[in-house]
Order: C-alpha cells, then structure tokens, then sequence
C-alpha cells in the first residue's frame, strides 16, 4: 500500500522517472510511436506531423513561460524567423536541411535573445505588450525587406539533402520520422535542462525573482538565457514547418499563432513537458475530432457543416475557460490526478 | 463529483471514437458520386465575399444534382468554412484528399491556394480557386491550378490603359496610386502594373492599406501629396468602401477617378460606401448584370429556395460559374471514357475552348501551356447606385513563364 512517492535520497529525487509504471508507460508511448505510422493513412499521419511540430514550438514556449514565468506573445513571429530563415538558406545558396534546419533554430535563438533584453525591466502585462512588438516588427520587416524575403510573396523552401542537390520530395510518412524525431530530441534536451543549475535558475526566477537574485542568480543572463533557449526550438518548429510544407508564407505566423501555442501550453500545462505535449494533441484533435463529428452527424442534422465552424470556435473558447476554472494546472495535472487515484487507492493524501 | 467528472470526460473520449471510426472510408465505383473538395471563408476576414461565392458554388452542385447531375451521376461539393487560415485550409486538403479520394478542389484565398500548390501538383489534382494571383498562372510552379477569371495583373494592366485612354481624353496627367491589401493578395499585380505603368510614362507608386483600419485619411494623403488623378484599389469590398467615405470627405473623389479591380466591384461595395461610390470604376471580369443569360439559371435556383440573387450578389455568380468550369472539365473526361483521375481531369480542361458562362464572363479557355482562363473584363462605372458597363472588353494577357 502506497501513500504517496516520497524521496529518501537526492538520486531518486533526480530520477526521471519514479515508478514501474513510469518505464512500462514510456515503452508504450514508443511502440505506438513507432508503430503508428504503419497504420495510418495520410490523414493522421498529417494531423500526427501537426502535433509534432506543436510539440517542438510548445516545448519551446513552455522554457520561457512555464517555467520561467515570462509571457510571450511573439511566438508566432520567433517560428517565422526559423522559418524564413531555413527557407532562404535552402533557396539562395542551395543549403541542405541538415543545416538549414539547425540555422533557422540557432538564428531565432539571437533574435529571441534580442527582444528578451526588455524583459529585464519589464514583467507581467509589460512584458506582453513588448513581445507583442516583437510579434508585429519582425512580420512588418518580414514582409517589407523585399530583397531578402522576398516581401509578401510565398516562398518555395527546397528539401535539399547535399549541396548542390535537387529538392526533394518527401511524403508525410518520411516526414514523420524527421518531425518526430526532433520532437524526440527536443522533450528529451528540454526535461534534463531542468536537472541542471540553468534550469533551475529558471524555475526560480519564474517563483520569485527577487529571491532568486538574492540567491546569486544573474537575472539578465538567466532571463536573455531563458528567451534564447525557448526561441532555439520555437525556430526549430519553424524551420520544420518550412521544409514539411515547403511553402513558407507570413500568414501563417501572425499573432493568431502566437495564441494558439499559448492556448496549448495552458491546457496541456504551464510548466510542465509532458504538459505540452498533451496540449499539442488535444489542441491539434479537438478541431479535427469536432469536424468528423459534425460531419458523421450531417445525415441527422442537415445544417451541421454550416454550423462546424461556429462550434468549433465556442468549443475552443469553452475549452480555453473550463481549463482555467477547473485544472488550471491543465492536462498534465488532470493526468496526475487520475494516475494518483488508481495507484494510491484506498490512501490518497 | 471527482469520480462523474472523469466519467463523463471518458464518455465524451469514447463517443468521439466512435464517432470518428464511422466517418471516411468511400469507393469510386461508377454510381458513387464524384467528389470534389471545397474551401469557404464564410467568417473569416474576407468573408464580407467569400460567403456568396462559396454558397454559389455549393448552390451550382446542388441545382446540378436536381437537374440530372454529370451525365446521369450526382456530385458531391464536400467543403467547410476554414476562416482564412492557412492552416486549416492544408488540413481540411488533406482530409478531402486523402479520405474523401477527391477528384478535384475549390480554393479560395491567394495565400492558402499558393501554400497548397506544391502539394496539388504532388497529388495531381486540379484546383480552382479564387484568387487571380499571377503566381497561379506559372505553369511550371503551379502545374494543376486553373483560373477562371482574368489574373489580378491583367485586371491591373486593363485598369492602366483604361486611365491612360481616359487621361488623354480629359487632358490630365496620368498619376496612378495603387492602394492595396498588406498581404500576398493585395501585392500581387503591384509589380506588373509598375511595369507596365513604367513602360507608358505613367508615374506610379503603391500604398498598403493596413489590416482592420477604421480611417485611411493619413494613406489618402500621402495620394493627394503624390498628386494622384487615379487610384486602383486590390482589396475587398468594405475597407474599399471606406477608402472612398474618407476619400469624399477629403473632397478627393472630385478630381481623382477610383477604380477597383474585382474583388471590390461589386454591390457591397456600392451599399457600404453610401454614396461615396459614385462614378467609381471597377475592372469586372463577372458581370453584375443578371439579366444576361447565365445568370438565369442561378436566379430561378435562388428564387426556389425564398432567395435572391439580388441580394447575394455578383459573387454568388462567380462562386457558381467557377465551379461549373471545374465540372465541365469532369464532364469532358467522362464524355471521353476516361477514369476520373487528376491528370485526365487537367487533360480535359485544358481541352476546353470558348466555354460559355452565358456573357457572365467573356468565353473561358484553357491550353496546355497557359490555365487562365479569362483574359478579357468589361470596365464599369457606378451610375445611380449600379454598376454600368462604359466599355466593351478590354485584354490583357502578360507573358509569365
């Protein structure tokens, strides 16, 4: 009979994982991954791809405002530097995704280091306005620095695998396996950055900054650091929506974005990495779920497709407004909670 | 309460599933009917047009499925809302695509049909939709998107020599400002007229109207400081509708002659600007006039369902008479026993000579080396709240590679 998980020793404290069911969990999760694609049609493997991507730019989002408590709302702007970026490489110089990949992270990282200098000085509501800036400048200059983007125009993003290669074209399946494992990688780098002093300084500052300079945190470095790392994966997302969709158009980065991924690290769960990708899958599903009910549902009620879209959007915001009332520690908690239940029943204290 | 709340959470998973595993699966047997895929902005920032042009396309499938269908098998337009978001737009494709086997698809804005063209091609399915931008018209980029109106580049070069005719005849200098949309859109033919503008001495600038402006006084200015004599508008109806309030207010509309290009020309535009309108022109590759032939169809469709064409408007003929030019397409492959696949499709499109909308556009033709269909529009003025044509066809067909 259990109580509870309670830590005798710092290693255990440390552990990623606690329990048996925790191991047996994570080959589950594996398998289905690496399984999945085999079953699927092109559909899901599309809506699989989406949530991948989700991931990557949720995890990123969740370092700065899960974890170290500073909101953005320049999300979508910081996917487009990685996106652009990758892009340009791609075409310009014939730059193969291996590293206009890693370039469109690495140049969104400077600029999110950038625009986190402000947030120094500024916090909360502030804080959001000046990323909300940033949000609106990098898509002005996006679309008006015509010689190096090309302006509003779309650009082609090439899937180039060595210099001086053709583009190529890769299925949604073969994408797959590229998406994933960057989503891979990314949950397994962000969940050990958070074993690490720099992660800790971030927990901190997000609890009290105060406290946390007193203790000799340098809140500058540690914040620029915060904003740096979150904009590396934010562009990673990015810069794999590039090469996924090869199209790279400003409009798919405007602010609405900025409030989707905010969206889902509040439901899946505002600190918290396993939160994010809860979010990415119920935010990705939710949508597509609700329209294959309205649709099923067409033949029984005959005004059904007309109204999707209006329930989608009710849905959506209903969603957003129970989380907040219900579980404000979002799916990650809710999870929890029912986990707990089971393994600690009869004596859940 | 804990324990019914997860309950309730599970059952709402599972009827979900249930849901879900019902839907999709379809067959293409020879009575099955054709599918093709649709796009709408029905609430989204251009919805103000995009709602009667989507609902004619989905009142064109059904008045062809009440009245026989295509060669004796029904259509199905299977098609939602998507609000203008590039997004969702890939994903309901990819639906349509890939669970519904569409043959063929409907687009809609400039910036969801270019992000999607890539994939087209991949998936070979020909795509209409509507947007006139010139990008669409590159046949190696975009080889399975077909226009059915006259390019926003040709609509601007029509809008050019319309002015420079109507320059020398009123003996004024021709100084044109293009106000546009701040997106792909809107920037579309800004560079083809340039060239064109550059190549007749016509000094020629352009000004973006930004997003959700609720006064363009301060960009009518900078016209004014340009000493404008003509203003081309690319944008939709109602901030072009504002455009010319502010523009009377400013004592403007007097000296300087305004013109839309399609997507402003029409009857909204007129109601908005509440007066502000008169004497404006547009570029109109469709017709406002219902009273040509193949409006009739679309009208007495309208009337049976406690409608109006009056009061869904030009686009709603648009809407219908795009995808009619998708249909026929379809209905030449099946004339000619071919399977419904997307390169049989593109085939018989490209066949089409000289297909009449009955004088709602000029003829629409396609060929293997070039898909706009429409290179001719009339130029209209509104005269007493109504849109006149004051020219016969105007042409213009740009070369693009």
């Amino acid at each position: 009979m259990e109580s509870g998980i309670f830590h005798s020793t710092y290693e255990k404290d440390m552990a990623l994982r606690h329990t048996p069911i925790e191991k047996i969990r994570l080959a589950l999760v594996i398998a289905f991954v690496l399984i999945f694609p085999f079953v699927a049609d092109n559909y899901w493997l599309n809506l699989a791809n989406t949530i991948g991507v989700v991931i990557v730019g949720a995890v990123g989002l969740n370092i700065l405002t899960g974890f170290t408590g500073q909101i953005s709302l320049g999300q979508g702007a910081f996917m487009a530097v990685g996106a652009y970026t990758a892009a340009l490489l791609s075409i310009r110089w014939g730059a193969p995704m291996w590293l206009t990949i890693p370039a469109g992270a690495i140049s969104t990282a400077i600029i999110g280091a950038i625009f986190g200098i402000p947030s120094l000085r500024l916090k909360g509501l502030y804080l959001a306005i000046a990323t909300l800036a940033a949000q609106e400048i990098i898509l002005w200059v996006i679309t008006h620095w015509d010689a190096v983007t090309g302006g509003v125009d779309a650009l082609n993003a090439q899937n180039i695998l060595w210099f001086g290669g053709e583009s190529h074209y890769f299925s949604e399946f073969q994408f797959y396996w590229i998406i994933m494992g960057f989503a891979a990688l990314t949950t397994m780098v962000t969940v050990n950055i958070f074993r690490t002093r720099i992660g800790r300084a971030f927990i901190a500052i997000r609890d009290q900054d105060i406290a946390a300079e007193v203790m000799g945190i340098d809140l500058f470095k540690y914040k620029v650091l915060a904003f740096a790392t979150s904009s590396f994966f934010v562009g990673l997302a990015g810069a794999l929506i590039a090469h996924w969709r090869q199209i790279v158009t400003w409009e798919r980065f405007t602010i609405e974005t900025s409030i989707f991924y905010l969206a889902v690290i509040i439901i899946g769960g505002l600190g918290s990495v396993s939160g994010s990708i809860y979010g990415a899958i119920f935010m990705v599903l939710l949508p597509a779920i609700l329209n294959n009910i309205g649709r099923s549902l067409k033949g029984v009620i005959p005004a059904m497709d007309v109204l999707i879209p209006f329930i989608q959007q009710a849905v959506f915001g209903l969603v957003i407004i129970l989380f907040l009332i219900l579980e404000p520690e979002g799916i990650a908690k809710m999870w929890k909670n029912v986990r707990d239940y089971f393994r600690l029943w009869p004596f859940s204290y | 309460m804990k324990k019914q709340y997860f309950l309730i959470i599970g059952l709402v998973l599972i009827l979900a599933l249930v849901l879900v595993a019902c839907g999709g699966g379809g067959s293409s047997d020879k009575e099955s009917p054709i599918k093709i895929g649709a796009v709408y902005d029905m609430t989204g920032p251009t919805a103000d047009v995009g709602a009667p042009y989507g609902r004619g396309e989905q009142g064109y499938v059904d008045w062809l499925n009440a009245n026989g269908g295509v060669n004796g098998r029904k259509v199905e337009l299977i098609g939602q809302d998507y609000a203008y978001k590039v997004d969702q737009a890939e994903q309901l494709y990819s639906q349509y695509v890939n669970q519904d086997k569409v043959v063929a698809f409907m687009g809609w804005g400039t910036g969801d049909t270019e992000a999607l063209r890539g994939k087209i091609a991949k998936d070979k399915i020909p795509f209409m939709s509507a947007s006139y931008s010139i990008n669409l018209a590159k046949i190696k980029e975009a080889p399975y998107n077909f226009l059915a109106g006259v390019t926003y580049s040709d609509q601007m070069v029509i809008a050019l020599q319309w002015a420079l005719q109507d320059a020398k005849a009123k003996g004024v200098e021709p100084k044109v400002v293009v106000f546009h949309h701040d997106s792909p859109f809107g920037q579309s033919p800004v560079p083809d007229g340039k060239a064109f503008a550059d190549a007749n001495g016509i000094a020629y600038t352009d000004i973006a109207m930004p997003k959700g402006a609720t006064d363009l006084t301060p960009q009518l200015t900078q016209a004014q400081d340009f000493g404008a004599t003509y203003v081309i508008i690319q944008n939709v109806s109602s901030p072009a509708a504002l455009l010319l309030k502010n523009a009377k207010s400013l004592g403007m509309t007097d000296k300087t002659q305004f013109i839309c290009l399609n997507w402003c020309a029409d009857e909204l535009f007129i109601k908005l600007s509440e007066g502000a309108a008169e004497g404006a022109m547009g570029i109109m590759p469709f017709t406002s006039d219902f009273s040509v032939p193949g409006a009739k169809d679309p009208a007495e469709y309208l009337k049976s369902k406690g409608k109006s064409l009056d009061d869904e408007g030009l686009h709603y003929v648009q809407g219908w008479w795009t995808v009619a030019t998708m249909i026929q397409g379809i209905k030449l492959t099946m004339d000619a026993n071919k399977d419904l696949t997307g390169e049989n499709i593109k085939a018989s499109l490209e066949s089409i000579k000289n297909f009449s909308t009955g004088d709602v556009t000029a003829p629409i033709s396609f060929s293997p080396t070039d898909h706009r269909g429409n290179d001719k529009a009339k130029v209209h003025q509104v005269q007493g709240g109504v849109w006149t044509p004051i020219t016969d066809y105007m042409q213009s067909r740009i070369p693009v590679e």
